[in-house]
C-alpha cells in the first residue's frame, strides 16, 4: 500500500467519482435504462463501493442518507472522518488503509460489521457508539497491548473478531486471554473457537476474570443505582416537589446564612433549631406527598381525556372509512357504466349523477369531521377547565401549607431573637462571661450592641424567608407553565388533525373527480 | 315378559346403587288409578267400570309374566335360591299375605297390593328381597345419572299382549314407556282450565291460544284420540330420597329413558306402594292432585304404612323430616338393637349379586345394538367396533308420522382412522356434512358438499394450526375459490380465485389436464405492523384477462382514506423500435400522502417485476389448491372404502399386536420360569460334567457318578445339621453370658437397661426355639430326603440302564 502512496497521486472524492461509482453499480438491464433515463438520486442509494481509488480523504458523502453499505478498502484514507451523517450505515469496510486512530464513528450506531484490516491502529477505543457490532475485524495492525481486548468486553454482540497480525497476536498467552475474557465469541481470526478451548481457557483466567466481572457488577450496580435515582428526581420533577421528602430545603436556608449558623451556637438555641427543624422537615413531606397525589390525579384525568379523544377519533374515523368504501363501490360501478356507455345524452346524465354522488360524498365527510371537531372542542375545553382548576387546587393547598412553613420560620424568629437580646443583656452585664461556651465568645463580634444582634437575627430570617419564597416561586411558574403548555399543546394538536383530515378529504375527492374527468374526456376525445 | 324380567333385574341393580353406595333409597313404587276416583266429578258407573278395570289389570300381570319366562330363561341352571323359598321367606310371605289381607279389608276400593310376585322358577318371591345392594367396579355406575343412563341403554322394550283384549291391538303395542313419558292430554280438563284463564286475558291472546289450540287438535287427530288407557298403567320406577349423598330433595327417575323427574311432574299420577331392600310401605296419602302433596316421610306411620316392624327404624323419622342426617351408622345399630325386640326382619335377598363384563358394559345394549323410536324420529345405536365402518349411533328424522319419508340423518363414529367423527346428510337439500376430529391426514375439520365430483359447491374447513400454509376454510363453487388463512407469516388471510371457462384444446392436446383459465385472483392481507401503512399492501388484485393489477394499502392510523395503485402490465414498442419499459400512464396512483420515491419509474418498475412474480406464484398456489381438493377427494373416497378402524394400545382384547406381544412376553416368562424349575433338578449335572465327555458312560462311572452324588448329598444335609447346630449353641451362649452379666449387675442396673436386657432375652429366647425346631425338623427330614435322592437316582433316565444290571 505504501508503494501505492509513493506512486499514484491520491484522488479527490467528488460528486463526479461518486456519479460515475453509482452509475456504474446501479440497476441493470432494463431498470438501468429506467435508471438512467431519470438519474439516481443518492439519498435513495443503500450500498456503495469505492475501492482502489487512491481517496486520501474521505469526503462529499453527506448526500448518502440512506447508506447501508460502504466499502472504502484499498485506499490511502489516513483518518476516519465525514461519516457522520451515514447514520443507517450497517456494513463499513475500510481495510487496507493508512488510519491510525479509530476515530469519527460515534454516529454510526447501526453499525453491524467493521473493517480495519491492514491499518496502523495501536489502540482499540472510540468504538463506544457502536452497540450493535457483530463482526470486528483488526488484523494486520500495530495493536501491542492485551488490554486492549479488555474494552471488547462492552459489546454484548460481538461473535466474530480477528487480531491476527498484531503484536499481541504474537504472545503466547493470546487465544486463551481472548476466549478467555471475550466468552461469547465464536470465530477468531476467521476460526471456529471450540469448546474444549473455552473451558481450558476459563480455568486459567478464572480468578482475573472473576475479579473483573466483580469490578464491572459493582459498576453496573452503581450505574443503575444511579439511574434509578435519577428516575424518581425526574418522577419528582414532574410532580414539582422534588427535593421536598426531605431536610433539603431547610438546610438549603442555613447553606448561605452566616448569622444563623453562628447563632445556632446560643445556649438553648440548638434545642429550638432542632424542633424548629422537625416541624419544617414535616410541613416539606406533607407538600410531597400531596403534591404526588395530586400529580397521579392530574396524570389519571390526563389519561381519561386522552383515552376518550382517542376513541371518538377512532369512530369517526371508522365512519368516515365506511364511508369511503361504501363510495368506492358506487364508484367503480359507475365509472365501469359510464365507459360503457355510448349514448352522449345517458352518459352526460350519469356523469352529471357522478358528480353529484362525489360532492355529496365531500359533503358528507367534512360534516363528519366538522361534527368531530365540534364534539373535540366541547371536550378539550371541558379538560382544560378541569385541569385548570386541579392546578389552582394545588398550588392554593402549597401555597398555604407554604405559608405554614412562614409562621415557623417567624415563630422561630422571634423566639431566636428573644434568646439573643438576653444573651446580650446578660453578655453586657457581664455575667454570662465564664459560662458562656467557646463556640458562643467566637461569635461575640454579634453581641456589641442591640442592633447588631437584630440585625443579625434579622438577616438570617430574610434570608430564610427568601428561600421559601423562591421554592413556592419556582413550584408555582413550573405549575402554571407547564398546564399552559399542556393547554397549547392539545389546541395545536388538535388543529393540526383537523388541518390534516381536511385535507385528506380534499385529496381524495379531487382524485376521485381526477378519475371521472379523465374518462369524460377521453370519452369525449373519443 | 322380557322386559319385566329384565326390568326387575335392572332395576335391583339399580337400586343396589342406589341403595347400597349412597344410601338415599331408591323405592319401587307401583302407582294405581285411584287419582280418578278422587278427581270429583264423576258418576258412579264409570267408577264401578273403572275399578272392574282396574282388577283385571291387576290380575293379568303375573300371569302373563309366566308366560314369558319360560321361551327365554334356563331355569335348572339358576340357583338353589331362586326355585325355592327359605323358611324365613315363607314365613315372610306369610306376613305379606296376612298384610296383604288386613289390607283389603281396610281399604276394600284400593287395588291389591304387588307383594310377591312369581320370578322366573315361578316361586313367588317378596319384592324387597328381589333388591341386592351391589357397588359395581364402574366409576359410571357411581352416580345415578349415569347409572340409570346404563339402566335404560341395557333395558330393551318388548310390547306386552293387552292385558284387556285377547285380541292384540296395534295401538296398545307401542312400548308403555312412550305414553309414560308424554301421555297426552286430558282435552276436556284442560278446556276447562283454558276457558277460566281466557276470561282474565285478552282478546288477541286468546286468538293466539286459539290457533295453537288448534295446532294441538290437529296434532292429536294425527297421533291418536284421547289415550283410553290414561290413568290405568301401572308403571314401576325409581324414588331417590333426599338426604344422603347431597340429594337435596327427592326425585324421580323413569328407568326406561333414564331421565329424571320432579316428584312435582304432572306424568306421574299417584303412588300405590314403594319399597326398597329393606322394606314394603303401602302410600296412604290421598293422590288427587298427582304425586304434588305426597310427604316422603316413610318414617310416618299414618302417610306410609310399613309392612315389617322390625325394619322400619328410623331410617325416616318419625318427626324430624329434615333431619335426615341419621345415617348408617344409625342404621346399623338400631337394626342390632331391634332385631332383638322385634319379631321380624327382611331375609337376604335371594338373587344372585349382579356382574356385569367389561364387555357387557361396553356393549351396553342388549346384543350391542338399540333402536329408539321417537315421534318423527329414530335413534340407533351401536356398541363401538360392532359395525366394521365404527358406526356407532344414528338418528333420522321424518317428515311424517309414519316414518316414510327422511328428512335428515345424523351419524356418528367411533374410532375411525381417518377421524371422522359426525355425518350429517339433508336430504331436503342433498347437503352432506362430515365432521372430523383432529388428526386427518389432510387436517380436515367439515366437509360439507353435495357431490363428491370436483370443481361443485363444497365447504372445507380445515386445523389450521396443524397446517403448513394456515388454511381454515375452503368455499368452492363452480366458478370461484374462496381460502381463508390464520396465522400466516406473510400475513395473507384471504385469497379468491374466479375461473373463467375452459378453453378447448385443440392442437396442443397433450392429453393432459387442462385446468380452467384463471380470470381473477384476490388476495387480501392483515396489516402488518412492520411496515408503514403505506407500503403495506392489504389487498391486491390480479386480473389476468385484462392483465391489470390492482393494489390497495392499507390505511394509515389517523387516515380515512387509503393509498391506490393500479399497474398496466403492457409492454409497448416504441417508435424507434426500442421496447418500452415503464411509462407513467402504466401505473396510476392515488396517495395519501404523496412521496418523493414512490413516484419514480424505477421504484415503479421494481415494484411492477415483483408483483409480476407474486401473479405467477399466487396462480401457482391457486393450481396446487385445485390439485388439493382433488386429492383429498380421492382420499375420502378411499377412507370410505377401506373405513379402518383404530384400536387403542391400551384396549388389550382388540389390540392384535399388544396381544401378540403380550403373549409372546407370557411365552417369555413361562419359559423362564420352566427353566428355574428345571435348573436345580439336574442334581447329577456337576458330576457328569467331571467325566471326560464324548465318550459313553461305563457302569463303574455310572455307578461312581451315583455314590458321588449320594455322598455329596449326604455331606450336605449334615453341614446344614452342623450349621443350624453351631447358630444354636452360639445363641446360647451369648443369652448366658447375657444372663450371667445381669445377675452379677442387677443392684446397678437402670429401670432402661433392664427393660433392653428383657427385651434382647425374650427375642434371643424366640430364636433359639426357631433354631431348636429347625434342627429337630431336619433331623426328621434329612433321611428321608437322602432315601428320596437315591430312589431318584436309581430312575434316573442316564443311570438307570446301569442301575438294572447292578440290581
Amino acid at each position: 500500500m505504501n508503494w501505492l502512496y509513493d506512486s499514484v497521486e491520491p484522488r479527490v472524492m467528488d460528486e463526479d467519482m461518486l456519479k460515475l461509482a453509482v452509475g456504474e453499480q446501479g440497476p441493470r438491464d432494463e431498470a438501468g435504462q429506467l435508471a438512467r433515463q431519470e438519474g439516481i438520486v443518492f439519498k435513495d442509494v443503500l450500498s456503495l463501493r469505492l475501492d482502489f481509488q487512491n481517496i486520501l480523504r474521505i469526503d462529499s458523502l453527506w448526500q448518502f442518507e440512506n447508506l447501508r453499505k460502504l466499502q472504502l478498502d484499498n485506499n490511502i484514507i489516513e483518518k476516519i472522518e465525514g461519516l457522520e451523517r451515514l447514520v443507517h450505515l450497517v456494513w463499513l469496510d475500510l481495510s487496507f488503509n493508512n488510519i491510525e486512530a479509530i476515530e469519527g464513528l460515534d454516529t454510526l450506531v447501526n453499525l453491524e460489521d467493521l473493517s480495519l484490516f491492514n491499518n496502523r491502529i495501536s489502540k482499540i477505543d472510540s468504538l463506544d457508539a457502536l452497540v450493535k457490532l457483530q463482526v470486528l475485524s483488526l488484523g494486520n495492525n500495530e495493536i501491542s497491548h492485551m488490554m486492549n481486548i479488555i474494552y471488547l468486553r462492552r459489546f454484548k454482540d460481538l461473535r466474530t473478531l480477528s487480531l491476527s497480525g498484531n503484536p499481541i497476536a504474537e504472545e503466547e498467552d493470546y487465544k486463551m486471554f481472548i476466549c478467555a475474557y471475550l466468552p461469547d465469541l465464536v470465530y477468531l481470526d476467521f476460526r471456529r473457537i471450540d469448546d474444549h478451548m473455552k473451558e481450558l481457557a476459563e480455568i486459567k483466567h478464572q480468578y482475573g476474570i472473576d475479579e473483573l466481572k466483580q469490578r464491572e457488577n459493582l459498576s453496573q450496580a452503581q450505574l443503575d443505582d444511579e439511574r434509578a435515582q435519577r428516575e424518581e428526581l425526574e418522577e419528582h420533577k414532574a410532580a414539582f416537589v422534588e427535593r421536598l421528602n426531605g431536610s433539603f430545603l431547610f438546610d438549603s436556608m442555613y447553606a448561605e446564612d452566616v448569622e444563623g449558623n453562628k447563632l445556632a451556637h446560643l445556649p438553648g438555641v440548638s434545642e429550638l433549631l432542632q424542633a424548629y427543624k422537625d416541624k419544617f422537615v414535616i410541613i416539606c413531606l406533607n407538600i410531597f406527598e400531596y403534591g404526588l397525589k395530586q400529580q397521579e390525579m392530574r396524570k389519571v384525568e390526563l389519561d381519561t381525556f386522552n383515552e376518550c379523544v382517542q376513541e371518538a377519533i377512532q369512530e369517526n374515523r371508522e365512519q368516515g372509512k365506511r364511508r369511503i368504501a361504501k363510495f368506492e363501490e358506487a364508484h367503480l360501478l359507475s365509472l365501469n357504466a359510464i365507459r360503457d356507455e355510448s349514448e352522449v345524452t345517458n352518459l352526460e346524465m350519469k356523469v352529471a349523477e357522478h358528480s353529484k354522488d362525489i360532492t355529496e360524498l365531500f359533503d358528507m365527510l367534512m360534516t363528519l369531521e366538522m361534527q368531530l371537531v365540534e364534539q373535540l372542542e366541547e371536550t378539550i375545553n371541558t379538560f382544560e377547565r378541569n385541569i385548570m382548576d386541579l392546578v389552582a387546587l394545588f398550588i392554593e393547598n402549597v401555597q398555604s401549607l407554604m405559608a405554614q412553613c412562614r409562621d415557623l420560620e417567624n415563630h422561630h424568629h422571634e423566639k431566636l431573637l428573644e434568646i439573643s437580646i438576653n444573651t446580650l443583656e446578660k453578655i453586657l452585664k457581664g455575667e454570662l462571661d465564664e459560662n458562656l461556651p467557646y463556640d458562643v465568645r467566637a461569635v461575640s463580634t454579634l453581641f456589641v450592641d442591640k442592633d447588631t444582634i437584630v440585625n443579625a437575627v434579622g438577616t438570617s430570617h430574610d434570608l430564610h424567608l427568601l428561600k421559601i419564597d423562591n421554592r413556592e416561586d419556582e413550584l408555582v411558574t413550573r405549575t402554571n407553565s407547564w398546564c399552559s403548555h399542556l393547554v397549547d399543546a392539545i389546541h395545536k394538536d388538535e388543529i393540526m388533525r383537523n388541518r390534516r383530515r381536511v385535507k385528506e378529504i380534499h385529496q381524495y375527492v379531487d382524485h376521485v373527480q381526477n378519475e371521472l374527468d379523465n374518462l369524460e374526456c377521453s370519452e369525449i376525445i373519443d | 315378559m322380557e322386559v319385566l324380567k329384565e326390568k326387575v333385574e335392572e332395576e335391583e341393580e339399580a337400586e343396589r346403587e342406589e341403595a347400597a353406595v349412597r344410601a338415599e333409597r331408591g323405592e319401587k313404587v307401583v302407582r294405581p288409578m285411584e287419582v280418578r276416583r278422587e278427581e270429583a266429578p264423576m258418576t258412579q258407573e264409570m267408577l264401578r267400570d273403572l275399578e272392574r278395570k282396574l282388577s283385571d289389570t291387576e290380575m293379568a300381570i303375573p300371569e302373563k309374566l309366566s308366560t314369558f319366562t319360560k321361551d327365554t330363561i334356563a331355569i335348572s341352571k339358576l340357583p338353589l335360591s331362586y326355585q325355592s323359598n327359605t323358611l324365613k321367606e315363607e314365613h315372610l310371605l306369610q306376613v305379606a299375605d296376612s298384610f296383604s289381607r288386613q289390607y283389603s279389608h281396610l281399604c276394600p276400593d284400593r287395588v291389591p297390593l304387588f307383594l310377591h310376585p312369581l320370578n322366573e322358577c315361578e316361586v313367588p318371591k317378596f319384592v324387597s328381597t328381589t333388591i341386592r345392594p351391589t357397588l359395581m367396579p364402574y366409576p359410571e355406575l357411581y352416580n345415578w345419572d349415569s347409572c340409570a343412563q346404563f339402566v335404560s341403554d341395557f333395558l330393551s322394550m318388548v310390547p306386552l299382549p293387552d292385558p284387556l283384549k285377547p285380541v292384540v291391538q296395534e295401538e296398545e303395542k307401542v312400548p308403555p314407556k312412550k305414553y309414560a313419558v308424554k301421555p297426552p292430554r286430558d282435552l276436556t280438563s284442560r278446556f276447562q282450565q283454558e276457558q277460566e284463564t281466557k276470561k282474565q286475558e285478552e282478546i288477541k291472546a286468546e286468538e293466539e291460544r286459539r290457533l295453537r289450540e288448534e295446532e294441538e287438535r290437529l296434532l292429536d287427530v294425527e297421533k291418536a284420540k284421547t289415550d283410553p288407557l290414561h290413568g290405568l298403567r301401572v308403571h314401576s320406577w325409581v324414588l331417590v330420597l333426599s338426604g344422603k349423598r347431597e340429594v337435596p330433595e327427592s326425585f324421580f327417575i323413569d328407568p326406561f329413558t333414564a331421565h329424571s323427574y320432579s316428584t312435582q311432574d304432572d306424568h306421574f299420577l299417584g303412588i300405590e306402594s314403594l319399597w326398597n331392600h329393606k322394606n314394603y310401605w303401602v302410600n296412604m296419602q290421598d293422590c288427587w292432585n298427582c304425586c304434588k302433596d305426597l310427604v316422603f316421610d316413610l318414617g310416618d306411620p299414618v302417610r306410609w304404612e310399613y309392612l315389617l316392624l322390625g325394619t322400619e327404624k328410623s331410617h325416616l323419622s318419625l318427626t324430624e323430616e329434615e333431619e335426615d342426617g341419621l345415617n348408617d351408622d344409625d342404621d346399623v345399630e338400631n337394626l342390632g338393637k331391634e332385631d332383638e325386640d322385634k319379631s321380624f326382619d327382611m331375609p337376604p335377598s335371594w338373587v344372585e349379586q349382579i356382574e356385569i363384563s367389561p364387555e357387557a358394559f361396553e356393549t351396553r345394549c342388549p346384543n350391542g345394538k338399540k333402536v329408539i323410536q321417537y315421534k318423527r324420529a329414530k335413534l340407533e345405536k351401536w356398541a363401538p367396533y360392532l359395525n366394521s365402518n365404527g358406526l356407532v349411533c344414528r338418528l333420522t328424522t321424518y317428515e311424517d308420522l309414519e316414518c316414510t319419508k327422511t328428512l335428515e340423518i345424523k351419524e356418528w363414529f367411533q374410532n375411525r382412522e381417518d377421524m371422522l367423527e359426525l355425518k350429517h346428510i339433508d336430504k331436503s337439500t342433498g347437503l352432506n356434512v362430515d365432521y372430523f376430529k383432529p388428526g386427518h391426514p389432510q387436517a380436515l375439520r367439515v366437509h360439507s358438499y353435495k357431490s363428491m365430483q370436483p370443481e361443485t359447491d363444497r365447504i372445507m374447513e380445515f386445523y389450521d394450526r396443524a397446517r403448513v400454509d394456515g388454511l381454515v376454510k375452503r368455499e368452492e363453487t363452480s366458478k370461484t375459490m374462496t381460502e381463508y388463512y390464520r396465522g400466516r407469516s406473510d400475513f395473507l388471510f384471504y385469497r379468491h380465485v374466479s375461473f373463467g371457462d375452459r378453453v378447448k384444446k385443440l392442437s396442443l392436446n397433450s392429453a393432459e389436464s387442462n385446468p380452467r383459465p384463471i380470470v381473477k385472483i384476490t388476495e387480501r392481507f392483515a396489516r402488518n405492523p412492520e411496515q408503514p401503512a403505506d407500503e403495506d399492501v392489504a389487498e391486491r388484485v390480479f386480473l389476468i384477462s385484462e392483465e391489470r393489477i390492482q393494489l390497495r394499502y392499507h390505511c394509515r392510523d389517523d387516515h380515512i382514506t387509503a393509498s391506490k395503485r393500479e399497474f398496466l402490465r403492457r409492454s409497448e414498442v416504441d417508435n424507434k423500435g426500442n421496447k418500452i419499459v415503464m411509462t407513467p400512464d402504466m401505473c396510476i396512483s392515488f396517495e395519501v400522502e404523496p412521496m418523493e420515491h414512490t413516484k419514480k419509474l424505477l421504484c415503479q418498475y421494481e415494484a411492477m417485476m415483483k408483483l409480476k412474480n407474486e401473479e405467477k406464484l399466487s396462480r401457482h398456489q391457486a393450481w396446487e389448491s385445485e390439485l388439493e381438493v382433488l386429492e383429498i377427494l380421492k382420499l375420502r373416497e378411499e377412507e370410505e372404502e377401506e373405513h379402518r378402524l383404530t384400536i387403542s394400545i391400551y384396549d388389550t382384547k382388540r389390540n392384535e399386536k399388544s396381544k401378540e406381544y403380550r403373549e409372546a412376553m407370557e411365552r417369555v416368562m413361562h419359559e423362564e420360569h420352566l427353566r428355574q424349575v428345571e435348573a436345580p433338578l439336574d442334581y447329577l449335572a456337576p458330576f457328569l460334567a467331571q467325566l471326560p465327555p464324548s465318550e459313553k458312560m461305563t457302569r463303574w462311572q455310572a455307578m461312581r457318578v451315583k455314590d458321588e452324588c449320594l455322598s455329596d448329598f449326604k455331606q450336605r444335609l449334615i453341614d446344614k445339621a452342623n450349621l443350624i447346630q453351631a447358630r444354636f449353641e452360639k445363641e446360647t451362649q451369648e443369652l448366658q453370658k447375657k444372663q450371667q452379666w445381669y445377675q452379677e449387675n442387677q443392684v446397678t442396673l437402670t429401670v432402661e437397661d433392664e427393660d433392653l436386657y428383657l427385651s434382647y432375652c425374650s427375642q434371643a429366647m424366640f430364636r433359639i426355639r426357631i433354631l431348636e425346631q429347625r434342627l429337630n425338623r431336619h433331623k426328621e427330614l434329612a433321611p428321608l430326603k437322602y432315601l428320596a435322592l437315591e430312589e431318584k437316582l436309581y430312575k434316573d433316565p442316564r443311570l438307570v440302564e446301569f442301575m438294572k444290571v447292578f440290581v
